[in-house]
């Protein structure tokens, strides 16, 4: 841990517990998340990787059942203090989803939705700008450049997931959570969005839940490994695949169970 | 072996599943048919109206025009005499009693066609032309061959002296059928001839627009509020309980409800399109509200959490996204649910829409009938003339059920988008 204190901690949960109704999917988990770098959750199904996720933005507050105790600190500041701003948090932690979820309009708009419910565009032209930057850094612009106003729907399923990954930068957050994006993908496609996340975490803090530990291995700086809702270790992905400190960590890595 | 046979058995229940379906379907097409059989062929002969051709001479001295320019002496000249007089001369007669007889071959309404002819055409002042007359509903329904002529003369509605009247004017020809204008711009009336069910479609018109005015927001945002922002309790299970239960109502309940309190408390005037139209929406409310939660219900959640993620507060979330989404299932149900208002009868009986109104409704504050209550009216009266009508009517319902359930059909394909 001494070693890592150089670099700038983004995101630091303490002690969370999330409970769905009676059932506990977390315990108590405490974790650090680094500024301009891919963390990567790993585990097996069910082990609370992606609840965890959720309670990033908040993003659990939708469901009902839903408790959580604990705080998370985003530069410093507890997202759980009761006078949270939810919707200032989501501008600020962006999330893309396991199936890509685009809006059913056209490509443009589908980028143009967040910027303009949060007012950051001025005028057509800096719209224009924003939609046309935010494609590029999702590296789409080259194939929807021609047909921006065509249903966001009509692409194909690694083309959706950059155009919500897009959609996700196009409001600039500091954050962006993923949440298996590319279970739903082709290797090809995969590839390509992995890619893309390389590409930028230089100017964003990704968060990524993951079922693959190739990808883990592939595109985070650090992983941590979840089981049963517990945070079974975290480190180095270096480390975690090559020497972990846990067996179960060892043998979920190596494929005995998960 | 017993495989085979179990094999062989279970095609065999297969076939008899689908000759099943199949005699099914066909009973319910088959009286479909008889139904739209029956109307058409009983309704269609009410689209002519049988015309008498009478040479009529706009005599000055008969009419008592003195000064063409007049207009007060045009409208209150002497029609009556005038085509009464020229009209029983197409024929001979001996005595009072024929004389009444040939006189009743013309609708009641010669006097006003023939004045409203010659309040456009004033240069015809002392010329003879050929004008169009009604045919009374007896000899209308003659001339469509719904009367028999063969049976005893005492229980036919025309005498012999008529139909020999009738006969010569067919052999002169005299008798001409023309398109029935009449059925669609004219409200009810005591003679067939002349009823027409225009009152009922306009008085329908605006029954259903303030049904729609009524019901469609007011469910829309029920439907929202119920389903994207209220609290799961067991308050808001009640109300979805009673949403449900409300659908069940029978629907002279409702009418029931419009008379004591929309009549007798609020005062509201009787017989009107308001007063109608506020009871059905009552009625249509919870019929909208149901397929619209449905349609909130199936849009996906990854839409909502697609437009949360980005930083939509709930509001903009469901009114930018979930909203328009669930629209077409919304607007779907919202037609059907207006065409099942459209056919109701029982409640708008009970607010007094039954009333016998012959002048058409000018807005839905005006006493006014409506297409089933039209029927329901019509379907009581012996006269053969209100029997074609009936089914006219039905027929014209029937139309305006098809309009709009096509339109719920389209409004759902055409606003329908795909999502994944």
């Amino acid at each position: 841990m001494e070693l890592e204190n150089k670099r700038e901690a983004k995101v630091i949960s303490k002690n969370i517990d999330v409970f769905y109704g009676d059932k506990q999917a977390l315990f108590g988990i405490d974790l650090e998340i680094y500024k301009n770098e891919v963390t990567a959750l790993i585990g097996p199904s069910g082990c609370g990787k992606s609840t965890f996720l959720r309670c990033i933005n908040r993003m659990n507050d939708v469901i009902d059942i839903c408790k959580i105790t604990g705080e998370i600190e985003i530069d410093n500041f507890n997202i759980y203090k009761p006078d949270v701003d939810v919707v200032r948090l989501r501008e600020k932690v962006g999330m893309v989803f396991q199936k890509p979820n685009p809006f059913p309009k056209s490509i443009y708009d589908n980028i143009a939705y967040g910027p303009s419910i949060h007012g950051i565009a001025k005028d057509k032209n800096e719209m224009d700008q924003i939609v046309e930057t935010s494609l590029q850094k999702a590296a789409l612009w080259n194939e929807v450049k021609d047909r921006l106003h065509e249903p966001g729907t009509g692409l194909s399923g690694g083309q959706q997931q950059r155009l919500c990954i897009a959609r996700a930068i196009s409001i600039n957050p500091e954050i962006i959570l993923m949440d298996e994006p590319c279970s739903a993908l082709d290797p090809i496609a995969t590839a390509k969005i992995e890619e893309l996340i390389d590409s930028l975490k230089t100017s964003f803090t990704i968060v990524i839940v993951t079922h693959s530990m190739s990808q883990a291995a592939r595109v985070s700086q650090r992983t941590g490994f979840f089981h049963l809702g517990k945070l079974i270790e975290m480190g180095e992905t270096e480390k975690i695949f090559k020497n972990p400190n846990n067996t179960m960590t060892q043998d979920y890595i190596t494929g005995r169970f998960g | 072996m017993n495989k085979e046979l179990r094999r062989k058995k279970r095609y065999q229940a297969e076939k008899r599943f689908q000759v099943y379906g199949i005699i099914a379907i066909s009973l319910a097409l088959f009286f479909v048919g008889l139904l739209v059989f029956k109307v058409f062929s009983e309704g269609t002969s009410a689209f002519s109206r049988t015309m008498i051709k009478v040479p009529i001479t706009f005599n000055a001295e008969k009419l008592g025009i003195t000064n063409i320019n007049d207009n007060d002496e045009v409208e209150n000249a002497d029609y009556y005499t005038l085509v009464y007089e020229q009209f029983v001369k197409n024929y001979p007669y001996s005595n009072d009693e024929e004389e009444k007889q040939i006189i009743k071959l013309l609708s009641p309404d010669y006097e006003f066609e023939a004045k409203n002819y010659f309040l456009q055409n004033r240069n015809q002042l002392n010329k003879t032309v050929t004008l169009l007359f009604t045919a009374s509903d007896d000899f209308d329904q003659l001339h469509k061959g719904n009367f028999p002529r063969d049976i005893p003369e005492e229980r036919r509605r025309l005498s012999n002296y008529q139909l020999n009247i009738y006969d010569q004017f067919l052999k002169e020809g005299k008798i001409e059928k023309i398109f029935n204008n009449y059925l669609f711009s004219k409200g009810d009336s005591r003679d067939p001839e002349l009823a027409g069910f225009g009152g009922a479609i306009l008085g329908s018109l605006f029954t259903i627009l303030i049904c729609l005015l009524i019901s469609f927001p007011i469910a829309l945002s029920a439907a929202v509020y119920l389903e994207e922002f209220a609290p799961k309790n067991k308050l808001t299970d009640l109300i979805e309980i009673n949403i449900n239960n409300l659908a069940a109502v029978p629907s002279i309940v409702f009418g029931l409800l419009g008379l004591g309190v929309l009549l007798n408390v609020f005062e509201l005037p009787r017989s009107t399109a308001l007063v109608g139209g506020i009871t059905l929406s009552l009625m249509t409310l919870p019929r909208i509200i149901i397929p619209a939660r449905a349609s909130l219900k199936a849009v996906p959640p990854s839409i909502r959490e697609g437009a949360l993620a980005v930083g939509a507060s709930k509001v903009q979330t469901v009114f930018h996204h979930v909203v328009p989404l669930a629209m077409p299932g919304t607007l779907s149900g919202t037609i059907i649910g207006l065409a099942q208002a459209l056919g109701e009868t029982a409640p708008l009986l009970l607010i007094g829409m039954v009333a016998f109104v012959v002048e058409l409704p000018g807005s839905p504050m005006d006493p006014s009938a409506s297409l089933p209550v039209q029927v329901y009216l019509w379907s009581e009266s012996a006269e053969r003339g209100f029997v074609e009508k009936t089914s006219a009517t039905i027929m014209m319902l029937l139309g305006f059920l098809i309009v709009m359930n096509s339109l719920a059909v389209y409004a759902r394909q055409k606003f329908e988008k795909k999502w994944n």
